[in-house]
Formats: structure tokens, sequence, C-alpha cells
């Protein structure tokens, strides 16, 4: 076993965080506090290169592993911009993975050398109103005409659709009572997000408000052929690729958040004194931390052997998804407690770890809820019955 | 029964415990408990509800149950004395048939028998010659007691047991009563335990000393004290409310509240109860000590009649759904 970081891997740590040493806490309280996206962030994120560090090499990009993600987006969860950072170049990060496998050589060449430079911003619209996680239940319906598609339906919480030129476009284009598999029928788009056709509305939500999470409204949007992704009706089997790097991704984002609050109250509990000595040196105080730090340690482990073997290209779904499930909790618990170690003031927006404790509640239920990942355990890897 | 009345028979109880309570396992012989339990039936408590009006509230009972779950006793108080006699008594009439201090006859999970049921267990049954089966569908049958049955609560005495021929039958409202009435009386033995159990690793950090210090001053051991105390407080509340309710309520409300407590007992009283065992540490793991025992009396006791895992879908369920 080989637990060290390659040199390019503690580069990759290195500058991320070098880079963003300068976006501080009232950089990101008050982007929060505005909902206004960090395009300086953002802007330097992709002017060190970083946007494309999944992307083909042919396509502008560095063609590195879901191991060098990971570092990148927990480095920058962990600079303190937490999920607001994170997802502002989410999407960049590894969303175009459908593209990138199955899509056209034209659609490539068309759109991910835009992404890689952080031009073209995109957002990934497959939850609905009334699917949920249940995707093959979505009705958005796009039917053909010539050489266009004309899409309809509604979508939900797709986050940076606001900020965002294209969207990656899930969509039916044989209806559920069609299809021998509930599976089948489904197409994917990659397509301009064009206002006159799409109604977009933000929600107004708990936190990481530098980010919108909106609802669409698709009436009559015309798609031209040439924006699908791969064939029509394999849609759905393009995304399952992605699934289990998604939840590696924002098992890292939670890590980060974690990191980060915990480094935060340790600070303070060095700090602050109450009773003549520093409030860290009380155990009810030290040990809630030294806890967190185990479990953040422990959630570690899982996830860099899910994107180890990832990356070997062999199967990580049990891994996966018990990163996500553990990464989170340890992500939320430590945000939690640093809340809690910093007593009033943590509740205060002048202490940044209130931001952490929202944030770091959203990775317990986005982009799949904890609940679902044990049902994935419990059926695909201990082989009980599935429970729905 | 009047305060100063109920005062005197808890006295007495407590007195009786104070001479039975075991020291260790070892010191619950079949010799041990035989004698602790002809001291217990001389008490005369088994009256307290056999009579048409009882002489003791269901929130007197509960609080004696709890006492005598504060100790190791190998006593079959709750089978024989406070919950056997309740069925005879709902019985009314056909009651009157049944002589001796019967036990209570379960399913061999310990859970409220089914009608359907071939084999049962009496439960809690020292020095008993029958055993009485209340099932689930109200129907009372004498039982036949067979040989010694395995249980981890070593302080309590299970048979083997053969449902015999039916004695009556009780009423829907008398059923949910009984069945109310069973759930309090066993959660509040529970509710002592757990109690005791806290006390007593509330004692050892006092005394015990690391470092130069008692390990109570400790705040990581402490803290678990008083997360304990808190756990320890909301089941008592959650079981005196349900037999308050017993007394006062129709018994479907008794019902759901003596569900609650069941409930949460099953779980607080068991994590109190872990929570004890790692203050004393590895002492407590020891055979010697006591605190196993209120281990296995709590974990054997958090499934018996029905375990948190049934009752939660229960309690789910739309008001006037369960019965």
């Amino acid at each position: 076993m080989d637990f060290e970081l390659t040199e390019d891997q503690t580069t990759i740590r290195k500058a991320v965080a070098g880079l963003l040493k300068d976006f501080d806490d009232r950089y990101w309280m008050e982007k929060d506090r505005d909902h206004a996206f960090p395009e300086e962030f953002y802007a330097a994120v992709a002017g060190g290169g970083w946007l494309g560090i999944t992307i083909p090499e042919e396509y502008g990009g560095h063609g590195l592993g879901i191991t060098e993600a990971t570092l990148l987006l927990e480095e920058v969860a962990r600079s303190g911009g937490g999920m607001n950072a994170a997802s502002a170049i989410h999407m960049s990060i590894f969303g175009m993975h459908p593209v990138v496998v199955h899509g056209s050589e034209e659609l490539r060449r068309r759109t991910l050398p835009r992404i890689a430079s952080g031009d073209l911003h995109v957002c990934f619209g497959v939850t609905e109103p009334g699917a949920g996680l249940d995707t093959t239940s979505i009705t958005t319906y796009a039917r053909r005409e010539g050489d266009h598609y004309v899409v309809s339906g509604r979508k939900v919480w797709i986050s940076k659709a606001m900020e965002s030129e294209k969207i990656l476009l899930l969509t039916r284009t044989s209806r559920l009572d069609e299809v021998g598999r509930r599976t089948d029928g489904m197409t994917l788009f990659l397509t301009d997000l064009d206002r006159a056709r799409i109604d977009v509305r933000p929600i107004p939500k708990m936190g990481r408000n530098a980010v919108t999470s909106n609802e669409l409204f698709i009436d009559d949007l015309r798609v031209p052929v040439a924006d699908r992704v791969g064939e029509e009706g394999e849609g759905f089997r393009y995304l399952l690729d992605g699934l289990n790097p998604e939840r590696m991704l924002i098992a890292a984002e939670a890590l980060g958040i974690g990191r980060v609050a915990l480094d935060r109250a340790v600070r303070y509990g060095r700090e602050r004194v109450v009773f003549g000595r520093p409030i860290g040196q009380n155990q009810g105080i030290q040990f809630p931390l030294a806890d967190a730090l185990a479990r953040l340690d422990a959630a570690e482990l899982v996830l860099r052997k899910a994107t180890w073997l990832y990356d070997q290209g062999r199967p990580c779904g049990r891994e996966a998804n018990t990163a996500k499930y553990l990464c989170a909790d340890a992500g939320f618990a430590a945000a939690d407690r640093a809340l809690q170690t910093h007593g009033g003031m943590g509740y205060s927006e002048e202490y940044p770890v209130a931001r952490f404790f929202r944030e770091a509640r959203l990775t317990r239920i986005a982009p799949i809820s904890q609940e679902m990942i044990l049902t994935y355990l419990g059926s695909h890897t201990l082989g009980l019955p599935r429970s729905y | 029964m009047e305060s100063e009345e109920f005062a005197l028979v808890r006295e007495l109880l407590r007195s009786f415990t104070a001479r039975h309570r075991i020291g260790s396992a070892d010191e619950a012989g079949p010799a041990a408990r035989s004698a602790a339990q002809q001291a217990l039936d001389g008490l005369g408590l088994a009256e307290l509800r056999r009579t048409a009006k009882p002489v003791a509230t269901v929130q007197e009972c509960a609080l004696l149950a709890e006492e005598h779950g504060r100790h190791p006793l190998t006593t079959s108080f709750l089978g024989r004395t406070l919950l056997a006699p309740e069925a005879v008594r709902l019985l009314g009439e056909a009651g009157r048939e049944i002589d001796g201090t019967p036990a209570l006859a379960l399913a061999p999970d310990l859970g409220f028998p089914r009608p359907d049921a071939a084999a049962l267990v009496a439960w809690d049954c020292e020095g008993a010659d029958s055993a009485l089966c209340v099932d689930t569908e109200g129907t009372v049958r004498r039982a036949e007691l067979g040989p010694p049955a395995p249980t981890a609560d070593l302080l309590r005495t299970v048979r083997g047991a053969r449902p015999g021929p039916v004695v009556g039958r009780l009423t829907a409202p008398a059923l949910r009563h009984w069945q109310a009435y069973a759930l309090v009386i066993v959660t509040s033995e529970l509710v002592g335990a757990a109690r005791e159990l806290v006390a007593l690793s509330v004692g050892y950090a006092r005394e015990r000393r690391q470092y130069g210090r008692p390990i109570g001053s400790f705040q990581a051991v402490r803290h678990l004290l008083a997360d304990a105390t808190v756990l320890v407080e909301a089941c008592t509340s959650a079981t005196r409310y349900a037999a308050w309710c017993l007394d006062h309520e129709p018994p479907g409300r008794a019902l759901t509240a003596a569900r609650v407590a069941k409930a949460e007992a099953g779980s607080s009283a068991v994590e109190a109860v872990y929570t004890g065992m790692q203050v004393f540490g590895g002492i407590a793991q020891t055979w010697e000590h006591v605190a196993h025992l209120y281990l296995r009396r709590v974990l054997v006791g958090a499934t018996a009649l029905a375990p948190p895992g049934e009752l939660l879908p229960t309690l789910a369920e739309p008001e006037g759904a369960t019965r």
C-alpha cells in the first residue's frame, strides 16, 4: 500500500491553496450575503488553468484523473470558499464527462476548449419536481422535428443555471409507457440555455447563496440534433458513467469544508480564554474536535481508495458511495462542532463557521441523500432485496 | 392508596430489597432465589391489583416496579406480584377460579403471545406452579410449566410453557388496558435499573482516582454521566406519564403512551447503562461486578413484550388504526 500523493498531486494542492489565499472570509461572506456569483474567484481558477483538469489535452485540458480533481475541489472548499467556491466550478471539473466519452467530435471541439478556458459556463439539467432521484420518471420531453428537437418540461434544483450559457439536459424521447426498460428512451443534450424558451427562477435557500439553485420552465426549446450527446435513447446510460465520480467530488468538497471548519475551531479553541484558560483545554471542547479529526481522516481514506479505483478503471461503486456517505457526515459533524466551539459567535456571520455549517449540511442531501446511499449499499453491496 | 399507606408499602419493599439484593452473579443460586421469593410472597403485595377495585393505582405499582428494578434481585416481582394478578382482575368473574399466584406466559421471543402460539415461556416465574397467557386477541389461558429455559437475564427465572385450557376472555378495552399496563410495568423496571446503574457509576466516578484526581473531574467522564442522566430522565418521564394515563385516560390513549415509553426506554435505558459501563471501565466487565446484571436486564427487557423496532412502526400508523 502506498499512501503518498505523487509529486504532481502535492503540487496541485499547494498551487491551489496558494492561488486561493487571497479569497478570504470577507470575500466569501459578502458573496454569500449578496447572492453574487464569485466571478473573481472563477477567473482566478480559470486563469490558473484548473478548470480543464480532467478534460483531455487535445481539447485544452490536462487529462488528469478523478484523484487530481478531488484534490482540487477539496482544496478549493478547504480554502474557506466552501460549497460556494466548489459549486462555482464543480460542473466544469467533471460534469462534461458524458460529452468527453460519448459526444461527437464536433460537439467536443465546439464546447470542451471553452469549458477548459472558463469561457463557457454550463449547468446540469437532470432532476425534476416529479422525479427527484427517481431519474427514470422524468417527463421533460424532446420531440424530433427534422434537424431539431423541441423540448418542453420542468427541471428543479439546477445549480448555476442563472449563470450558465449551456445546459446538459436530460430528456425523454420515448415516454415511460413506451419503453421496455425504464432506463431506455432518455436522451442527453448539451445545448444553449435559451432564456426566450427557458424561464429560470432561483430558489431561495438556506446556504451556498453565491451560486444559484434554480427551477427551470422549458417551453418549446429548439435543440439542434448536433447538440445531442451520443445516441438517442441512451442518455441515462451516459449519465451512469458520471455518477461515481460525482459522489467522489462531493465527498471531497464535504471533506474540505470539514477540514477548514475544524481548523477554525482549533484556532478559536486556542485563542478564546474563559475561566482563565483557553477553551480548547476543556475536554468538553477538545474531545469533540479530536473526534471530528478522526472521522475526517477515516472518511478521507475511503475517498482516496475510491478515486484510486476509478482511475485504475476498476469498479468503485461501493467505495464511491461509502466515501460520499462518510465524508458528508464527517464534514457536517466537524462544521457542527466548529460552530458549537465558537458558542454564540458561531451563530453570527462574523465568523465563517455558520456558513460552513449551512453548506456542509447540503452535502448530506446532494447530489444524493445519505439514505439513498444506504439503499445502494444495502442492495448492491450487501445483496439484500431492493427496499423501494 | 393514601400517601402514608403507599409510603409504608414502599418502605416494606425497600427493606426487602436491602435484605435480598445480591452482590454478584454467584449469589443467584437456586436456594437464594427460592428464599427471596418466599420472603417476597410473604409481603402479600400480589393483592395490590387483584381486587375488583385495585388497592394500588397503576402509578403506585409502576413506582414499586421501578424500585424493584433498581436492585439485583432474583425475585419475580413483576410476573407474579404485579402482572398476573392484574390479568386475573381483568377477567372479572372468570378470574375468581384462579387460585395461587401464577406467573405470566409470553411468546418464546418474550413478545405478547399470538392466539396460535404452540410454545410459550413462563416469564418471571420463580416459585410459580402455573402461568397465565393473555394472547393478542384477549383470550386468557392457563399454561402448564415446563423445564427451565435459558435467558441472558441472569436475575430472571424463565421456564418453558405449553398453552392449556381457556379460562376467559378480555373485552377489547380490557385487552388494551392489559397491554398498556404490562408495557408500563416492564418499562418501569428498566427505568429503575438504568437509574441505579447510572447512580452507581456516578459514585464510582467520585471515588476512583487517576492522575491524582477523581475521574469524575474529567469533563469527558462527567459529561457522559450528565448525558446518561438526561436519558434516564427521558425514559422516567415517558413511563410515569404512561402510568398516569392508565389511571386517568381511556385505554387506547394509555396504550399509545405505554408504547412510547417502552420504545423510549428501549433505547435510552440501554444507552444509559452502556454509559455507566463505560465509566466503570474494566471492572464492569468482570463476572463479580453487578454491572453486567443490569446490562443483561435492560438488554433483554428492551426486547420484552415489544421491541422498539415493533413499537415504532405501530406508533407511526394513524391514530385509531392500531389496536
